[in-house]
């Protein structure tokens, strides 16, 4: 009784903090606007053509990207590779850059190299773009779910067969559920992305919703335009889960079982593969942005540097208990999810409209004199981050809850455990690194984010990312670059912190 | 650990609580050139300014959309456009109030809104910046018009029209030619192959890097690439056409129902005033609207310039109407 009290308070909790915006906004638009029938009218062939070479896009970057995100995850999670713990680190980097300034650091250099920059300002750009951006996520997820396989399982399989087989037939279904999800959450960053398409000149969805929002201040049709990525996002998850609801799952490894690592007959392909990937998706924009960083001489690196420490305490507090909460709300929305009903299609409704969409509903919802405390302080950008991302942080920690088997939760309670106890003496020691790896994605997202912040943020408040875009307009380029390199340098220093204190919290346990 | 939370909590709550000597501004202008002033401002008044900018991602209209959706419970005293067109859009839907000032009366009245709902300051002109190794002296454009012509196919940039002060720039063109001939010019540009860039800032990288030869965009762009030491010149068209060029200045505007009325009527008067265009035309390039302003060397006077005799009110009913045909042709 108690549990089911806690469980649905925090439910409430999460519907009227970060879903009833939402809902309002659709229902105002839908029963509050007399133009409703007239942006009815406006949702023409064009629109549902975009929406199609929308859809095209995410399918094409979440194939790749997971496609990409499962060799890398392997070689780097079950294989033995030289500097594999730098490797998965620096790997990580472009999930630290805003997708906006990788776009303008390729284009650049597609210029420089190739006298102009018509190949990459166009759809296969977005794809190649995007694909960088995003396969760091499900080298994250992927890798996880590698890392939680019970090491007996592909041992048994390694007596019988080749190493390859055992990744085919044994390690590639276990991970099936991370799969999908790599699957689905590039998908649908990939259908909501705007500033890439945008800065390539390539008309998408996404574009068409910004520009009845920002050209034609339309907020209603740039809403009821979003209710259609809500829709498609919605069915997919339900397909998926009609198609999961199937599949079989295996045990993650107990505690004492350690991660094998395996030796490659032939380590030149691989090598070479995460050399190549090493060059262009993190090498390729660092170097074009040190360039141009330093292309004036160290002055504007040092300007940036005065510019964006007075952001450092504000962004760092805010993206930090931003992740905890996320986190804390993933955990409880996926433990909900396994145990008892699929209840993660309620983050969906968020996670799947674009940023600004999202940020007006809160606006709208929050911008109330009774609600003030609310809305003028840093806790609305906290309720915009957790909106926005608890849902990666729920499907994170699901595959995690779904890989344990239910013996152990069922012989704890036989043994008269508490519920409480079993979530921390149990249940958390045991998805250890998928909170871990939700926390950092979470993190990440949450120190760069932009689409939110920028209609949130209180004024008079310095926030990096914030700080970074708005100084970009009519600033040089040295001093926009030298801006990007310290927000990834801070970005990575705090990264590598939590990586450090993970490893300790993991050799305690 | 406790402590920490409850501190932390206090944090997200009371972080950002006004105080009595303090104003909120929301701003469309680079942040470059607006922070400097807003802080000299809060020097020499005492009163704390509170800002919030806009990104060039958004396209500038992250703050204007804010201000709509705040229309119910206003949070900000003073929007400071880089344009007048967004505060009409924003006197439009009931967001702005009259405040008539004593400082602004030496301003042509065509830079003030005539129920004093926005008052016009330093201004920026659209111009077109070319790049001097790509393009000789005497082939350079005089006029707009040229544009359409043979020796200029796909080698001039715009940016997307969607936006900005090129959306304010066409509807000023249809306002003063009419529908049918500014159709009829913007066909013939698509015809001869414009290139439509992402934003004036991108019209004026691709001319530095001579990806393209010219284009048009704002003096403060032009003037940036100039600084940075770009080899671009600077035409005002159709100076000898007398078709002119458009001038756009900053605009400002009180938020009706704004919570520091008496302080949003300061900063206004320090924005409007000869120093802040000083100020405005050392940093950027910008033009005083207020006489006898001392101005650096290289910024050219308002007198100097034939400009584009409009009415940014009706320029501003024309952007909407015209707002779909550009969706189109952009298309």
């Amino acid at each position: 009784m108690k549990k089911n009290i806690l469980n649905i308070s925090i439910y409430v909790a999460i519907i009227f903090f970060i879903i009833l915006p939402v809902i309002y906004t659709i229902f105002s638009v839908f029963f509050g606007d007399s133009s409703f029938l007239e942006n009815i009218k406006l949702l023409d062939k064009n629109t549902f053509l975009l929406l199609a070479k929308s859809l095209l896009l995410a399918f094409t970057v979440a194939s790749f990207t997971t496609f990409f995100g499962t060799i890398l995850a392997l070689l780097l999670y079950k294989t033995k590779i030289h500097l594999s713990n730098f490797l998965k680190l620096v790997l990580l980097i472009p999930l630290f850059i805003s997708p906006y300034i990788l776009a303008v650091a390729y284009k650049d250099f597609f210029f420089l190299v190739f006298g102009n920059s018509n190949l990459i300002s166009s759809f296969f750009g977005v794809i190649l773009v995007l694909t960088l951006v995003f396969t760091p996520l499900s080298i994250l997820i992927i890798g996880s779910a590698l890392s939680n396989i019970n090491s007996q399982i592909e041992e048994s399989g390694l007596i019988l067969t080749s190493f390859n087989r055992v990744i085919y037939k044994i390690v590639l279904p276990l991970i099936k559920p991370a799969l999908i999800s790599s699957f689905i959450l590039v998908f649908i960053f990939s259908l909501s992305e705007f500033s890439v398409p945008a800065f390539f000149g390539v008309k998408v969805f996404t574009t068409e919703i910004f520009s009845r929002f920002s050209a034609f201040y339309n907020h209603s049709l740039a809403i009821l335009q979003s209710l259609f990525l809500i829709i498609i996002c919605v069915s997919l998850l339900l397909a998926d889960r009609k198609y999961l609801s199937k599949a079989s799952f295996l045990a993650i490894g107990n505690k004492g079982t350690k991660n094998n690592l395996y030796k490659l007959k032939n380590p030149i392909i691989s090598n070479l593969f995460l050399i190549i990937w090493l060059i262009i998706s993190v090498a390729l924009p660092f170097i074009v942005l040190f360039i141009q960083a330093f292309s004036d001489g160290t002055t504007n690196f040092f300007k940036a540097l005065e510019l964006l420490i007075p952001t450092f305490a504000s962004s760092f507090f805010l993206a930090f208990i931003g992740a905890i909460i996320i986190v804390f709300v993933g955990f409880i929305v996926a433990n909900y999810s396994v145990k008892y009903k699929k209840t993660d299609w309620v983050l969906l409704i968020v996670f799947a409209i674009p940023s600004t969409i999202y940020g007006i509903s809160l606006i709208k919802f929050y911008n109330q004199p009774s609600l003030n405390f609310i809305y003028s302080g840093y806790a609305i950008i906290i309720i915009g981050y957790v909106g926005k991302f608890s849902f990666i942080s729920a499907k994170i920690i699901e595959n995690a809850l779904k890989q344990i088997p239910k013996s152990l939760d069922e012989a704890a309670q036989i043994a008269s455990i508490s519920n409480s106890s079993r979530i921390r003496k149990i249940l958390i020691p045991l998805i250890l690194p998928a909170l871990f790896a939700s926390f950092i994605i979470s993190f990440i997202f949450s120190i760069g984010e932009l689409g939110i912040t920028i209609m949130l943020y209180p004024p008079g408040t310095e926030i990096m990312p914030i700080k970074v875009f708005t100084i970009m307009a009519n600033a040089p380029q040295s001093l926009t670059s030298s801006m990007t390199l310290i927000v990834f340098s801070v970005s990575l220093l705090m990264i590598s912190g939590f990586y450090f204190v993970f490893k300790i919290i993991k050799r305690r346990r | 650990m406790r402590k920490l939370i409850l501190i932390s909590i206090i944090a997200l709550f009371v972080s950002c609580n006004n105080s009595q000597k303090e104003v909120i501004v929301y701003t469309s202008v680079d942040q470059i050139f607006s922070e400097p002033i807003l802080k000299d401002f809060e020097k020499e008044t005492g009163i704390k300014i509170k800002t919030v900018f806009d990104t060039e991602e958004t396209k500038s209209t992250g703050v204007l959309n804010r201000l709509i959706a705040e229309k119910d419970n206003p949070q900000c005293d003073v929007f400071w456009s880089g344009d007048p067109i967004r505060t009409i859009v924003l006197k439009n839907k009931g967001i702005t109030t009259a405040y008539k000032l004593e400082i602004a009366k030496d301003i042509n009245s065509v830079f003030k809104d005539k129920d004093n709902e926005w008052t016009g300051f330093s201004a920026r002109a659209r111009v077109l910046i070319y790049n001097k190794d790509s393009m000789n002296k005497e082939d350079i454009p005089k006029s707009i018009f040229d544009l359409t012509k043979p020796e200029y196919k796909g080698r001039f940039a715009i940016a997307n029209p969607l936006f900005g002060t090129t959306t304010f720039h066409f509807a000023a063109i249809f306002t003063a030619l009419g529908d049918e001939k500014a159709k009829q010019f913007l066909a013939d540009l698509k015809q001869n192959n414009v290139l439509i860039a992402t934003s004036n800032g991108d019209v004026k990288k691709r001319v530095v890097s001579g990806e393209i030869a010219c284009g048009l965009t704002d003096t403060d762009d032009a003037n940036e690439a100039i600084n940075e030491g770009a080899n671009v010149g600077i035409v005002f068209l159709d100076q000898e056409s007398g078709f002119g060029s458009l001038i756009m200045p900053n605009a400002v505007c009180m938020i009706k129902n704004s919570p520091n009325k008496e302080n949003a009527k300061v900063l206004i008067d320090y924005l409007l005033s000869k120093e802040t265009e000083a100020k405005l035309a050392k940093s950027c390039a910008q033009m005083p609207l207020h006489k006898g302003v001392e101005i650096p060397e290289n910024i050219p006077s308002l007198d100097n310039i034939i400009p584009m005799r409009i009415d940014y009110n009706k320029t501003s009913v024309k952007l909407e109407e015209i707002q779909d045909y550009l969706k189109n042709w952009v298309e």
